[in-house]
């Protein structure tokens, strides 16, 4: 049996002076698994992605991403972590607006030698894989090199997403990627990432409060049924 | 990793247009002041250096080193007695000496200082590298009524060869009485030296005596015709008011200076200019540092700029921050990103700077060094450098405070972003 892409074991959360927002006994996602995380605003679940991706250190209970522990007392390895092995979409302003939408792609491979040597070991460079994943996810190659705030909201994820799976990572974190998007360019999006993050192996953990999406997903959970704090009025 | 990490700080600065540019003009100006007061510092205490140089020793009246600097060089303030020809001429045969160039004050032109002296002062005077005294123009005096000026002079009131000018008695501004009935051809202008030579106005000792045929008193003769005179031969002077003395042999210098300050005849003091000078510079080497200090204080205030600069886009750019978080970065990565802008900031403002400063010099060279003898020519050296590793150390510190907020603030904001 291979390692999980996530394992929580007595998670409980509270920030600074507040009540517990997360408890959770127990969570997993295979390895390569697509799973739908649905939960309404307010229900604590950018703090459990953050407590993935190991940005807020988990102090009581265990996070543990491909079978490595996000320590809270090493914050350091964490971003290694992070680093080598997890992708991340956000709602919305995704992209460093500095750089073009080819140099944002190639971002991770600047803080992670792991992700470089895996491109190594795909026997392909980085930008070769960056053009075949912005080509894969359907950016036209004269978009690549335009000013990012030039680019439609949709392109900018679809950028995001090809920047989370460069160099093969385990885990793909997408938070409410889509609820910018319009319609057809949510379900053209949601095919293309479930698609790519399939071909390459990464686990998929989606979250949104848009339950319509769910079933294109390998599981579904709802956050409340696994998170047991009492949620504040 | 670091190599990156400035690619991406460079990346941010170059979206940063316009308040970037105007940081870095703000370096630039500061470094640009700071090299140009350093270049005119350093360039007026050479020069000051080398008024005089190979004389080694000045005879005057008994009295301050500094006040026979003053006046017997740089042709300011009084002197306070003068000394007889008889022992002008003991010193002059004494057996250590090689040369004398006697010169007598007291008169001026317009505010100039008339030198009475002899051919010997053109032989003999040197400054700076023990270069002499060159003409622009003309000759050398060589009988009475002949004048040769200084290059200052020359420029300042646009005199040309030729020319007949009247002394005054006196070394006022506005000089009370001239010696009218002598007019002096101007026979010879000097080049530009950067030293007092380029303010005086320069005649033979038999001149002096000439014009004040009459004077004995101490007031314009009356009445009486004022003689021509065609034989400078019986124009012999009673005094002079200082000696500068050329001794054959380096060691023989103190001996002489005692011989000459003990000398029972009359009361001597007989200083080495070298001496001289860096007592004085000491004396107005304050004002060199003040100057200095402001400088740097400019460029301190220059330099603060790179603070409003990164400050200010620090809230905008949260998001930014927590993206590069979200894709691998440290908080370190953070902050040494911002602390990368803030040197760049200040290293580009530094090396613009030193470029614009250095291409300034070349342009103004030429022309300072023939009106003021300061010599600015010479590529960047040491000064430079340092210039250079200071602003961008200074920059890099600035930029401290920033990054940690910045830091700061990505450890707060984690993965999700505020708009």
């Amino acid at each position: 049996m291979t390692v999980p892409a996530v394992r929580i074991r007595d998670l409980v959360f509270a920030w600074p002076g507040g009540p517990a927002v997360l408890e959770i006994d127990r969570f997993e996602m295979a390895a390569g698994e697509a799973v739908f995380l649905a939960g309404a605003s307010g229900s604590g679940k950018s703090t459990l992605l953050g407590l993935i991706a190991g940005i807020t250190p988990c102090r009581e209970g265990e996070v543990c991403v491909l079978g490595t522990r996000m320590d809270p007392a090493r914050p350091a390895r964490r971003d290694a972590l992070r680093a080598a092995q997890l992708g991340i979409v956000f709602q919305l302003f995704n992209l460093v607006p500095n750089l073009s939408p080819l140099e944002n792609v190639l971002l991770p491979l600047r803080f992670s030698a792991a992700r470089a040597e895996r491109l190594k070991q795909d026997g392909t460079d980085a930008h070769t894989e960056a053009r075949r994943l912005l080509d894969a996810l359907g950016l036209d190659t004269g978009s690549l090199t335009r000013q990012v705030t030039a680019l439609s909201v949709g392109q900018q994820q679809r950028v995001a997403a090809a920047r989370a799976l460069i160099g093969r990572p385990g885990l793909v974190i997408a938070d409410e990627p889509t609820s910018a998007l319009d319609q057809d360019a949510r379900d053209a999006f949601l095919s293309l990432l479930t698609a790519e993050c399939r071909k390459s192996g990464a686990a998929l953990l989606f979250v949104s409060h848009d339950r319509t999406l769910a079933e294109r997903f390998d599981r579904q959970i709802e956050l409340a049924a696994i998170n047991r704090a009492r949620q504040a009025a | 990793m670091s190599a990156s990490l400035l690619t991406l700080a460079w990346k941010s600065l170059a979206n940063r247009g316009v308040s970037v540019a105007l940081t870095i003009l703000s370096i630039v100006l500061a470094v640009m002041l700071f090299l140009g007061v350093e270049k005119i510092r350093t360039g007026v205490r050479a020069s000051f250096d080398s008024t005089i140089s190979d004389t080694d020793l000045i005879v005057g009246a008994r009295g301050g080193a500094i006040n026979l600097l003053l006046y017997s060089v740089f042709r300011l303030g009084d002197p306070t007695a003068n000394i007889g020809w008889d022992t002008y001429q003991l010193i002059a045969s004494a057996p250590d000496v090689d040369w004398t160039v006697p010169i007598s004050l007291g008169d001026s032109h317009r505010g100039y200082r008339v030198v009475g002296t002899t051919q010997a002062y053109f032989e003999h005077y040197r400054y700076g590298r023990s270069q002499p005294l060159a003409l622009s123009e003309g000759r050398a005096f060589d009988t009475t009524h002949e004048v040769v000026l200084g290059a200052e002079v020359a420029r300042q009131l646009d005199y040309g060869l030729g020319g007949f000018i009247r002394l005054s008695h006196g070394i006022g501004d506005v000089s009370f009485a001239e010696h009218s009935g002598h007019d002096f051809e101007i026979v010879g202008i000097l080049a530009p030296t950067g030293t007092p030579v380029d303010r005086s106005v320069h005649v033979s000792l038999e001149s002096i005596e000439a014009i004040h045929i009459g004077w004995e008193s101490g007031a314009p003769p009356s009445g009486q015709a004022v003689r021509e005179t065609s034989d400078p031969g019986t124009l012999e002077p009673d005094s002079i008011t200082a000696i500068l003395v050329g001794v054959s042999s380096p060691i023989r210098v103190l001996g002489l200076q005692r011989q000459i300050n003990t000398y029972q005849g009359e009361a001597l003091s007989a200083i080495m200019p070298g001496v001289a000078l860096s007592q004085l510079w000491q004396v107005i080497g304050a004002g060199e540092t003040a100057f200095k200090a402001i400088s740097l204080l400019v460029v301190v205030v220059g330099m603060t700029g790179i603070l409003t600069a990164l400050s200010a886009g620090l809230n905008e750019r949260r998001r930014e921050m927590a993206v590069l978080r979200a894709t691998g970065a440290r908080p370190r990565d953070i902050f040494a990103l911002l602390i990368l802008e803030a040197a760049s900031l200040a290293a580009a403002g530094a090396v613009i700077g030193i470029l614009l400063a250095q291409a300034g010099f070349a342009v103004i060279a030429r022309s300072v060094a023939a009106r003021y003898g300061l010599d600015l020519a010479g590529g960047p050296g040491l000064t430079e450098i340092l210039v250079l590793g200071a602003v961008t150390l200074a920059g890099a510190l600035l930029g401290a405070w920033p990054a940690w907020r910045a830091q700061r603030n990505a450890l707060a904001d984690g993965l999700s972003i505020r708009l």
